[in-house]
C-alpha cells in the first residue's frame, strides 16, 4: 500500500432524512495511523457520519474509499464500535458470544466459530481486562463493562481502521483511561481509529487529528492546527456565549467543559 | 380417563396419534420461531400475521375449490406475508408507529377474512363445510397428509433457523453490527420473518387464527425465565411449545366439541404462568424470596449495630440492653426480637437476662467490620 492513500477518503457525503439535510457534502481525508475525533453540537449528524460511511444509512450522494478502494471492497478492513445503547443487554446471551461475534464476518456464511475463534475472542477480553467475565452473562455488566465487551469485540475483528461511536459515554473514570490507552496502542500498531466524541475538554489529551462538523465539514486535520478558537466558533455557533450554549447541549454542562471551553476559545 | 389409558391411546389410538404429532410439531416450530419473536420483541407480528391468513386460507379454497392442507396453507402464508410487507411499508413511509401500524393491517385483513367466510358459507357447496375450524382450530380433524404437510414445513424452517443460526443471532442482537460485517440484514429479515410466518401458517388448522400467536408469545416467554442461552432458550420454547400443543390437543379431541386453540392456548399460559411464579434468578417467588433475605439481613445488622453503639456508650462492653431500648432507637423496625434471635441464632448475640441482650465477642468484630464498611463505601 502507497504511502500516499488515505486510511479514509470521503467524498461529497450528502444524507438527508425526509426533505432535511443531516450531513450536507462532507469531504473528508484521513491519513492511516492517526487517532481521530469527531466532535459537533448535538444533531451536527456525527454519528449519521459513522453510520453513512460504513453503509448503514443510504447517502444521497457521496463516496467512501477505504485504503484508496470502495468500501464494499474493504470490509474485513473496518471494525466498528456501535453505541453501547442500541442493542438489548438483556439478550440471552454470554460476554465471550459476543465478543465472538467480532469474528463472524471472518467467518463468513453459515460456518459457525469453534475453538480458534473463542481464543481470539479470550485475547481480546484480556486486552479489555474482562478475560474472567468471559462466561458471566450480559445482562450483569455495569455500563463501562459493556463498553468495555463492545471494544472487545472490535478486537476480535483484527481491522485496520476503526470507527466508534461515543465509546466514552457514560463510562467511569477507570475504564476511560483503560479506553484511551486502548486506543492509543492501536494508533501505535499503526491502524487508525475515528471517535464520535462529546468531550471538547479532553480532545487535545486523548487525540492526534480532529474532524469539527456541523452538518458540512468545518474543519479536519491535526489537533494542533485545527482545533481552534476561530473553528470552534464556527462549529458551536457565533459567539461565546452561544459556544457555552453548544456545549451544555451536548450533555456536559459541566463547570470543568465550560473551563476547557473558554480556554479553547482564548 | 386414567393417565395410562390416555398414554396408550396417545400411541395406539389412530385418531390422538396424529392429533398429538400435529400439534407438537406446531408446537415445537412455533416455539423456536417465537423465541426470536420475543428477542426482537416482534411477538405482536405473529398475531398480526395469524389474523390476516384467515382471508388467504378462504380465498385458496374458493379458487382450488377444495380443501387440500398444502393450498390452504400456501394461501395463508401469502396472506400473512402479504400482512408483514404492507405493515413494514406503512411504518418506513408514513408517520404511522410500530403498534397502529399493526392493529390496522390485523383489523383490515382479518375482517376481509371473516367477511369472504360467510360469503363462502353461503355457496351451495358442501366442501366448504369446516372452513370456519380456521377461526378456533380443531385438532380432532387433523388427518395424516396435514400432519406430514406441517412436518415437511416445520422442519425446513427448523434447518433454515438452524443453518444461518450465528447469522440470526446478530440479526436479533445487533443488527448494526452485522451489517457492518457485510451480512445483508434485510434479506435475513425477510427470511426469518417468512419463517415465522411458515410457523404460524402450520399451526392454524389446529389451533386457529384467533389464538396461534399465543403459540409464538407464551412458550418464548416462559422459556426466557428459566435461561441465559440462546440456544437453551430457543429448545426449551420448542418444548413447551410442544408441550402445550400436545395437552391442548389431547384435551380437547378426547373432551369432545371442545376447540383446540382455547385449550391448547390454556396449557400454554399455564406452563408461562408456572415459569413467571417459579423460575431461578428471574421467577417472582425468587425474586420476593431474596427481598426478604436482604431485608432480614439488613434489619439483623442495624440492631447488630445498635447494640454496638449503645454499649460504647458504657464503660462495660458486655454492657445489656433491654428490648424496648431497642426498639426505641430503631423506630419502624418491627423485627427487631426476629433480628435478635437471628444474631443468636449466629452466635453474635446473647440473652443476658429475659428481655435483655448484650453482644457476644463475635457479635462486636463484626459491628465493627460493618462500621469500617459503611465508611469506606
Amino acid at each position: 500500500m502507497a504511502e500516499s492513500v488515505y486510511a479514509i477518503e470521503v467524498t461529497d457525503m450528502t444524507v438527508a432524512y425526509r426533505d432535511k439535510p443531516v450531513l450536507w457534502d462532507v469531504d473528508l481525508q484521513v491519513p492511516p495511523g492517526v487517532l481521530m475525533a469527531i466532535v459537533g453540537p448535538n444533531g451536527a449528524g456525527k454519528t449519521t457520519l459513522l453510520r453513512a460511511i460504513l453503509g448503514l444509512v443510504k447517502p444521497a450522494a457521496g463516496q467512501v474509499l477505504i485504503y484508496g478502494k470502495p468500501y464494499a471492497q474493504q470490509r474485513r478492513l473496518v471494525g466498528y464500535v456501535p453505541q453501547r445503547g442500541s442493542v438489548d443487554w438483556d439478550f440471552p446471551t454470554t460476554v465471550l458470544d459476543v465478543v465472538c461475534m467480532g469474528r463472524y464476518g471472518a467467518l463468513g456464511w453459515v460456518r459457525r466459530p469453534g475453538k480458534r475463534e473463542r481464543q481470539q475472542a479470550l485475547e481480546a477480553l484480556e486486552k479489555v481486562g474482562m478475560r474472567s467475565f468471559a462466561e458471566r452473562q450480559i445482562s450483569q455488566l455495569s455500563g463501562g463493562q459493556q463498553q468495555r465487551v463492545f471494544l472487545a469485540r472490535a478486537l476480535a475483528q483484527n481491522a485496520q481502521i476503526y470507527f466508534m461511536d461515543e465509546p466514552f459515554q457514560g463510562v467511569d473514570a477507570t475504564t476511560e483511561r483503560a479506553i484511551v490507552s486502548l486506543l492509543q496502542d492501536l494508533r501505535a500498531e499503526g491502524r487508525t481509529v475515528v471517535v464520535v466524541h462529546h468531550d471538547l475538554q479532553t480532545v487535545p489529551e486523548y487525540f492526534d487529528w480532529v474532524t469539527l462538523l456541523n452538518v458540512r465539514r468545518i474543519a479536519s486535520g491535526p489537533v494542533a492546527e485545527v482545533f481552534t478558537e476561530q473553528n470552534l466558533r464556527l462549529t458551536y455557533g457565533g459567539r461565546v456565549s452561544f459556544l457555552r450554549e453548544g456545549l451544555s447541549a451536548t450533555g456536559h454542562p459541566s463547570a470543568e467543559s465550560e473551563r476547557a471551553l473558554t480556554s479553547a476559545v482564548r | 380417563m386414567a393417565i395410562w389409558q390416555i398414554l396408550h391411546n396417545l400411541f395406539f389410538d389412530y385418531t390422538l396419534r396424529t392429533v398429538a404429532l400435529g400439534a407438537s410439531a406446531l408446537g415445537v416450530v412455533s416455539g423456536a420461531l417465537g423465541a426470536y419473536a420475543l428477542l426482537r420483541r416482534q411477538s405482536l407480528l405473529g398475531d398480526a400475521i395469524s389474523h390476516a391468513a384467515l382471508p388467504g386460507v378462504v380465498l385458496a379454497f374458493l379458487i382450488t375449490r377444495s380443501k387440500i392442507p398444502l393450498a390452504l396453507m400456501i394461501g395463508a402464508g401469502l396472506a400473512g406475508w402479504l400482512a408483514t410487507l404492507w405493515m413494514m411499508s406503512i411504518i418506513k413511509n408514513t408517520r404511522i408507529k410500530e403498534d397502529s401500524a399493526l392493529g390496522l393491517v390485523l383489523s383490515v385483513f382479518f375482517g376481509f377474512g371473516l367477511m369472504l367466510l360467510t360469503f363462502t358459507q353461503r355457496l351451495p357447496d358442501a366442501r366448504q363445510a369446516g372452513l370456519d375450524h380456521f377461526l378456533f382450530g380443531q385438532a380432532a380433524a387433523l388427518l395424516v397428509s396435514d400432519v406430514i404437510s406441517m412436518m415437511a414445513l416445520g422442519g425446513l424452517a427448523l434447518l433454515l433457523l438452524g443453518l444461518f443460526w450465528k447469522e440470526f443471532k446478530l440479526l436479533s442482537f445487533d443488527q448494526d453490527f452485522g451489517a457492518s460485517l457485510g451480512f445483508p440484514m434485510g434479506v435475513l429479515n425477510g427470511i426469518l420473518t417468512t419463517l415465522l410466518v411458515i410457523a404460524i401458517v402450520i399451526g392454524l388448522q389446529a389451533v386457529g387464527v384467533v389464538l396461534m400467536s399465543a403459540m409464538v408469545v407464551a412458550p418464548a416467554a416462559a422459556a426466557r425465565q428459566w435461561t441465559n442461552r440462546l440456544g437453551v432458550m430457543v429448545l426449551l420454547s420448542s418444548i413447551f411449545g410442544a408441550a402445550a400443543g400436545v395437552s391442548g390437543a389431547v384435551i380437547s379431541s378426547t373432551a369432545g366439541g371442545l376447540s383446540t386453540g382455547p385449550t391448547v392456548v390454556l396449557c400454554a399460559s399455564a406452563i408461562v404462568l408456572f415459569s413467571l411464579l417459579l423460575a431461578p434468578n428471574r421467577g417472582l417467588l425468587w425474586n420476593w424470596m431474596r427481598q426478604q433475605r436482604n431485608r432480614r439481613r439488613l434489619g439483623m445488622e442495624l440492631v447488630l449495630l445498635d447494640l454496638y453503639h449503645m454499649a460504647g456508650q458504657h464503660e462495660d462492653p458486655e454492657h445489656a440492653h433491654s428490648l424496648a431500648a431497642l426498639r426505641a432507637v430503631n423506630p419502624g423496625n418491627a423485627g427487631v426480637p426476629a433480628s435478635l434471635r437471628a444474631l443468636e441464632r449466629r452466635g453474635l448475640a446473647r440473652q443476658q437476662a429475659p428481655g435483655m441482650w448484650q453482644l457476644t465477642a463475635e457479635g462486636r468484630m463484626e459491628a465493627e467490620r460493618l462500621s469500617r464498611e459503611q465508611a469506606t463505601p
